[in-house]
C-alpha cells in the first residue's frame, strides 16, 4: 500500500523514494494523509503549472496555507489579478534592475565571511542567516542599521518558523501562527514608517502603488509584503544551506567551483533541481480532471512536488546524481509557469557572490554529521543546522 | 501534441513534439533546443525567450498582452513586428507545424 505523507519527518529527511514510487506506480495520487492528490512527474507538473485557469492558486499555495493569506499575495491569486499586481513588484526583481545590488551584497558577504576565519567547526546557518537577512534588508528597504525596528536574527527566526508545520496535527501550530502575525505585525510598521517618509524602495513603491487607478488594498499591500519578506529570508536561507550541503557532501564538485568560480552558476542551478528547497506547492482544481486513469474533482486540491519533477528520470537521465557539468535547464527549482519565483535572479546573484566569498576564507570543508535536523516542513526542505569542519 | 519547429540563428531546425497547453519555451527548454533561455521561468519577467513568429501564421495567435509589450522592449536582440516571447504563447492543436526563428542573442 502506497503512502505519502508530506507531514512525516521522514519525507523532510528525505523525500526522494517516496517520489519515486509515486512516479512510477501512481503518478496521480491521492494522499490520505495530505488530503489532497500528488503529481510527481515532470510533464504532469508543469503542464498543472501552466494552466491556471484549472490549477487555481486563489485558494493558498502553500501546503499548509497561513490564516486569511489566501486571495491578497503573489502566489496566492490567478490572472488578471495576480499580473497586475506582479507587475508592481516584478521591476525590481528583474535582473538588469538588480546590478546595483551587486557590491552592497559582495561587502555583506565579505563581513559575514570574515566571521569565519579562524573556526575549525562552524554551523553554516551562521554564515547563511547573517548573509540572507541583510541582503533582503537592502533589496526590500527594510530598516536596518540605526534605523533598524528590530534585530536580524529575530526576523530570520520569525521567517523560519512561520513555514513550518506541526507533524503531529498536520497544521501549523500556536509557535507558526505566532510567527506568521509577528511578521504581519512587523510589515505593517516598515510600510507605516516608509508611507510616512517615502524612500526609493520596493516597499514605499508597492505601499503607495495603484492598480488601473485602483489602488492596492490594505490587506494585498500587508500580505505581499509580509510574503516577500517571508520567502526572501527562509527561501533564500534555505536554498543556501542546500547548495553548502550539496557541496559538502560532494568532494569533486566542491573543489571544482573553488578552482573555478565560475562553474558556480552551472553548481547554482544543478542544486536547484537536485536539492529542491521548495519541495512541493498546492493548487485547488477549477474543474475534474482525468489524469492517469483518476479523476481528480473540481475543489481537490493538488500538490505539484517540483522536488520530485526535478528527479523524473523521464526528463533528467540518472536523476540522483549532482552533477554539476548537466546543466538542467527547465528545472523546476524556482516553480513555472506565471507564478515562477519572482526573487530567481535576485537568488542566484545572492548565492554565487555569496559562495564566492565564502570559499575565499573556507575553500575546504565536509560534512560534521551524517544526520541533519530536517525542518519540519509540508512545502520547504533545507536542515535547520549544518555543522561544516574546516580542513586545512 | 503539436510539432513545433525551432530554426537557430545560424540556420539549424529542430522539430519537436510539444504537450498541448505547454509554452513554446517550454517545449525548446524541456527538448534541449538551445537559443531560448527563459531564465525567469515562464513569468514574463526576463525576455530572454524572445524569438520571432513565422509572419504569415502570426494573426492565428493571440496578441500579445501589455506585459508582453512591455517586456519584449528589453529583449537583446533586434525586436521585428513579428516578435514575440515564446513563454507566452500556449501550444494548441492550431499552433501545429508552427516554425520560429530565434534571435542572434538573448542577452
Amino acid at each position: 500500500m502506497l503512502h505519502f505523507d508530506p507531514y512525516s519527518p521522514a519525507v523532510d529527511a528525505d523525500p526522494f523514494p517516496y517520489y519515486k514510487r509515486l512516479r512510477d506506480e501512481a503518478p496521480c495520487f491521492w494522499s490520505e494523509e495530505a488530503q489532497m492528490w500528488v503529481l510527481s512527474r515532470y510533464a504532469d507538473i508543469v503542464s498543472a503549472g501552466q494552466d491556471w485557469r484549472t490549477y487555481s492558486s486563489a485558494s493558498g499555495n502553500l501546503m499548509t496555507e497561513l490564516p486569511n493569506r489566501a486571495g491578497a499575495t503573489l502566489g496566492t491569486t490567478d490572472p488578471p489579478r495576480h499580473d497586475r499586481l506582479r507587475a508592481l513588484v516584478q521591476y525590481a526583481f528583474m535582473k538588469r534592475n538588480l546590478e546595483g545590488l551587486a557590491e552592497p551584497i559582495r561587502a555583506i558577504a565579505k563581513r559575514a565571511a570574515e566571521d569565519l576565519r579562524g573556526e575549525t567547526t562552524f554551523d553554516f546557518k551562521d554564515f547563511s542567516a547573517k548573509f540572507t537577512v541583510r541582503v533582503l534588508m537592502a533589496a526590500l528597504g527594510l530598516p536596518s542599521g540605526e534605523e533598524a525596528i528590530v534585530d536580524e536574527d529575530t526576523v530570520r527566526e520569525k521567517a523560519v518558523l512561520m513555514v513550518q508545520s506541526d507533524p503531529r496535527t498536520r497544521s501549523k501550530g500556536p509557535e507558526h501562527l505566532a510567527a506568521f502575525e509577528w511578521m504581519r505585525d512587523y510589515a505593517a510598521k516598515v510600510i507605516a514608517i516608509r508611507r510616512a517618509a517615502p524612500r526609493n524602495d520596493l516597499i514605499s513603491n508597492f505601499a503607495s502603488a495603484e492598480i488601473d487607478g485602483d489602488r492596492l488594498d490594505e490587506r494585498e499591500v500587508l500580505l505581499t509584503t509580509t510574503t516577500l519578506i517571508m520567502a526572501g529570508v527562509e527561501s533564500l536561507g534555505g536554498y543556501m544551506m542546500m547548495f553548502a550541503y550539496n557541496l559538502a557532501s560532494f568532494p569533486e564538485a566542491r573543489e571544482a567551483v573553488v578552482m573555478n568560480p565560475e562553474w558556480l552558476a552551472n553548481a547554482v542551478e544543478e542544486s536547484l533541481r537536485f536539492n529542491t528547497s521548495a519541495q512541493r506547492f498546492r493548487r485547488r482544481l477549477m474543474r475534474d480532471v482525468e489524469l492517469h486513469g483518476q479523476t481528480m474533482i473540481e475543489g481537490d486540491f493538488v500538490c505539484l512536488a517540483y522536488g520530485s519533477a526535478n528527479r523524473d528520470e523521464r526528463q533528467y537521465p540518472d536523476p540522483d546524481r549532482y552533477d554539476i557539468a548537466r546543466k538542467p535547464r527547465g528545472h523546476l527549482g524556482f516553480g513555472g509557469g506565471v507564478h515562477a519565483c519572482l526573487g530567481a535572479s535576485i537568488a542566484r546573484i545572492a548565492t554565487k557572490i555569496a559562495f564566492e566569498e565564502f570559499h575565499k576564507v573556507v575553500p575546504n570543508y565536509s560534512r560534521v554529521a551524517d544526520q541533519l535536523p530536517w525542518m519540519p516542513s509540508s512545502t520547504f526542505r533545507s536542515p535547520l543546522a549544518l555543522e561544516l569542519a574546516v580542513h586545512s | 501534441m503539436a510539432k513545433i519547429t525551432y530554426v537557430d540563428w545560424g540556420g539549424r531546425s529542430t522539430t519537436v513534439d510539444v504537450a498541448n497547453g505547454w509554452s513554446l519555451m517550454q517545449g525548446a527548454v524541456s527538448n534541449g533546443v538551445e537559443g531560448i533561455v527563459g531564465e525567469c521561468g515562464g513569468s514574463c519577467a526576463c525576455a530572454t525567450c524572445h524569438c520571432y513568429v513565422d509572419p504569415e501564421r502570426l494573426a492565428e495567435l493571440p496578441a500579445p498582452d501589455d506585459n508582453e509589450l512591455t517586456m519584449l522592449d528589453l529583449a537583446a536582440a533586434e525586436v521585428r513586428p513579428n516578435s514575440r516571447l515564446s513563454c507566452r504563447i500556449n501550444v494548441s492543436p492550431t499552433t501545429e507545424g508552427l516554425v520560429v526563428h530565434l534571435p542572434e542573442t538573448q542577452g
